[in-house]
């Protein structure tokens, strides 16, 4: 009899802690995070040139950019046109460079390539749906004609710019 | 057993991952409680264990400085930490004042040979 009874009082103890309730509550707020995943390294393959292309040793940087909400944003990415530190340089530096997409997280992102609009040394993505974005950085510099690049540490900023629309 | 490798490659990678990010994206200026002064409270979170400082700036549409202030142009914001911030704008500069953007700042002396800056900008939310 008493079994029975601590029986019963524990179905109903437990059946009562089962109808609590303990909600987690989140919001998503609309907003973008720019993801410096690979800074990227110059390679020098020839006195004169520094590149980032994987096959002259270098590495090409890569950035993503999250967007929590699609159409609030648009992406911006400035590859160098000139370098931040160098040792002094006395003749002129021919630099190029491009901004493409690499992976997307939807695939409608890689419309995104063709959209894009170039100037300058700025490349402008519409970023239309939600989601993450890779973007892959390219520069090289290539020094006077052909002249050998005077020894020292040299260091180029990408600039990559999230603004809303 | 492929999705397991891919699974602890994404791990690996992540933990190298660095972000910027800035909330919200559309801020309201509101009376602060200086005549004539607006301010919007803006929410910055540094994910970047390469950048510890940020620069706030408040542009045209045409990408021209506007005078304002806050309790620092430069602010200094930790790796993985929040810091909430107000920017002052004067009333008379209000209908030019279109975006509110940090920067990331690098420091001059860093052994890399490429850097990232980055930027976000909010557009101020007008009123019609």
């Amino acid at each position: 009899m008493i079994k029975r009874l601590a029986t019963a009082i524990l179905l109903m103890s437990a059946s009562s802690a089962l109808a609590v309730d303990s909600p987690i509550q989140g919001q998503v707020q609309s907003k973008c995070s720019v993801w410096t995943e690979t800074a990227g390294v110059y390679g020098h393959p020839l006195p004169y040139k520094l590149t980032t292309t994987p096959a002259d040793g270098g590495v090409k940087a890569s950035i993503r950019i999250d967007v929590a909400q699609a159409d609030y944003y648009k992406a911006k990415f400035t590859h160098p046109n000139s370098f931040s530190s160098s040792p002094a340089l006395n003749d002129a530096v021919a630099w190029t460079g491009s901004t493409v997409v690499g992976q997307v997280s939807v695939a409608g992102m890689s419309a995104y390539e063709a959209a894009k609009v170039t100037y300058n040394n700025v490349t402008e993505f519409n970023l239309t749906l939600a989601g993450s974005t890779w973007f892959t950085v390219e520069s090289t510099a290539q020094y006077g004609s052909t002249k050998s690049l005077p020894a020292g540490n040299y260091t180029a900023l990408i600039k990559a710019e999230c603004i809303a629309k | 057993m492929y999705s397991k490798i891919i699974l602890a490659l994404g791990l690996i990678f992540c933990t190298t991952l660095h972000a910027h990010e800035m909330t919200p994206t559309y801020p309201k200026l509101v009376p602060s409680y200086v005549d004539d002064v607006y301010v919007a409270k803006m929410k910055l979170f540094n994910r970047r264990d390469d950048v510890e400082y940020y620069e706030i700036g408040v542009f045209t549409k045409d990408w021209k400085a506007l005078p304002f202030a806050s309790s620092s142009r430069i602010i200094k914001v930790s790796f993985s930490r929040r810091k909430l911030f107000e920017v002052y704008i004067r009333s008379v500069d209000l209908p030019k004042a279109m975006y509110i953007c940090t920067e990331s700042k690098v420091y001059k002396s860093t052994k890399q040979v490429t850097l990232v800056s980055s930027r976000i900008c909010s557009k101020i939310e007008q009123d019609e």
